[in-house]
């Protein structure tokens, strides 16, 4: 019998979801930060969407949202021109990074030493989290404002993404420019994965795929609509991409087939990003909400409980929460 | 017809009146810094570093026995906001996150029976 995805919707923001990241597998399980418009990011477990706490501070919405790979810290990026440093297990604010524009990116080392900033002042910068008096290290470059940076090849390296329609690589050391990539339309998104070194990017209605040390492309498909986001399973087997149309979708890697299309955000979809098990994944919308989706559906998993027909009607059944199916506008 | 996989519930949303972040959560009660963490000078030099281990068994011994001391007698706690109670000591928890008290007097009134959280006290005193 067919099972169709349930979402869950994970509420709490009022206002547009732009960025959202996971933490590693952790013994408390996995993570996921949420920034939002609103100037309050959350942080919620990662496999059932629970709410666990929210970071108070910025004065302006959060553009940019991390966490460490243990998630015992978490960074944002602000448009009140500050990137800051949270302790995630108690929610305190650490650290106040003050830039002269809004911050849009923040990134970790995998050591958590070293904190990746980048914004609308067009410069990118590395602060020792150690020494956090000590002033950044600065690279210039870019022509217009900053969307994107992150840390690649085992930290050597950095990629950003600003709105000059340019995607460089820099050498961490000497600040210069490694390569640049040059597009037609503004990049809407960059992930990066380590394993395998791979560099999904969405422009347009394209999500391209790259390898993340030499830049070269390796392979791009074309979605039904214009994209904001994309995000590639840890084993490569598929990705799923949102955007202006409210949907997510699902595409095999390896055929680039399109494989399903699910409806459920009442806006368009910003960001969506899976899990680090890859069991499911999680969008960020302009209608305030996260939705959890899962990548087998029908699986137990987290909320999602899996019903064999031999199960149903079964006097000592569990109580099960069937949620009514979305009322099409 | 294809039927929507069945939920156990739906993600928890956030508490209205708190941050969140719950203190007593098995992995903040794991990872949070509840201690002093070692001083810069003992990093590098062992014998320092013994030192301070050795004062700081002495400052926890002494409030250890501090706190069981202060079992069954009056005792005065200054609050945050300026709130000053008083109570009588029962026990603390083994994380020491929350004191159980008799008979707190509060400004709103004597409760008999309450758990003051550790974190709220500022100071307290009483008489040996």
């Amino acid at each position: 019998m067919a099972m169709r995805q349930t979402p869950l919707t994970c509420s709490g923001h009022t206002r547009p979801v732009v960025d959202l990241a996971f933490s590693g597998i952790t013994p408390y399980g996995y993570f996921l930060i949420s920034a939002c418009k609103d100037g309050k990011p959350m942080l919620r477990q990662g496999d059932t969407g629970d709410w666990i706490g929210t970071f108070l501070g910025h004065k302006g919405a959060v553009w940019g949202a991390t966490l460490n790979s243990d998630a015992t810290k978490a960074a944002t990026a602000a448009a009140d021109f500050t990137a800051k440093v949270w302790d995630a297990v108690s929610g305190d604010e650490v650290l106040t990074l003050a830039h002269k524009h809004i911050v849009k990116t923040v990134t970790f080392t995998q050591d958590s030493n070293c904190l990746l900033t980048g914004g609308n002042d067009k410069l990118l910068r590395i602060y020792d989290l150690s020494s956090p008096d000590t002033a950044p290290q600065e690279i210039a470059g870019h022509t217009s404002a900053i969307k994107k940076a992150l840390w690649c090849n085992d930290d050597k390296q950095i990629l950003s993404a600003a709105e000059d329609k340019t995607i460089r690589l820099w050498d961490r050391n000497s600040t210069e420019v490694v390569k640049t990539l040059t597009f037609d339309a503004s990049v809407s998104s960059m992930e990066y994965m380590a394993d395998g070194e791979i560099l999904v990017i969405t422009y347009g209605k394209t999500i391209a795929f790259y390898n993340a040390l030499s830049l070269d492309l390796i392979k791009a498909v074309e979605a039904p609509a214009p994209i904001s986001s994309a995000s590639l399973h840890p084993e490569k087997d598929f990705f799923v991409a949102g955007g202006e149309d409210f949907k997510l979708y699902k595409f095999d890697y390896s055929t680039k087939e399109e494989l399903e299309s699910y409806k459920g955000h009442f806006g368009p979809v910003h960001c969506v990003r899976f899990s680090p098990d890859g069991e499911l994944y999680a969008s960020g919308s302009e209608d305030g909400t996260l939705r959890l989706w899962q990548t087998a559906v029908g699986k137990t998993y987290g909320l999602w409980k899996c019903v064999l027909p031999e199960d149903l009607g079964t006097e000592n059944s569990e109580q099960l929460y069937t949620v009514p199916p979305e009322i099409k506008a | 017809m294809a039927t929507p996989v069945p939920v156990l519930r739906l993600p928890k949303g956030p508490d209205p009146n708190s941050r969140g972040f719950d203190p007593n959560s098995p992995r903040f009660i794991a990872l949070c810094r509840t201690s002093i963490s070692t001083s810069a000078a003992s990093e590098l030099d062992p014998e320092e570093l013994q030192k301070e281990q050795h004062a700081r068994s002495v400052l926890r011994e002494k409030f250890l026995r501090c706190l069981f001391a202060m079992t069954n007698k009056q005792v005065y706690f200054n609050l945050h906001e300026k709130v000053k109670v008083e109570a009588t000591f029962g026990a603390s928890d083994i994380d020491v996150l929350n004191f159980q008290v008799s008979d707190l007097h509060t400004p709103i009134g004597v409760q008999k029976e309450a758990l003051i959280r550790s974190r709220d006290v500022i100071s307290c005193h009483f008489d040996v």
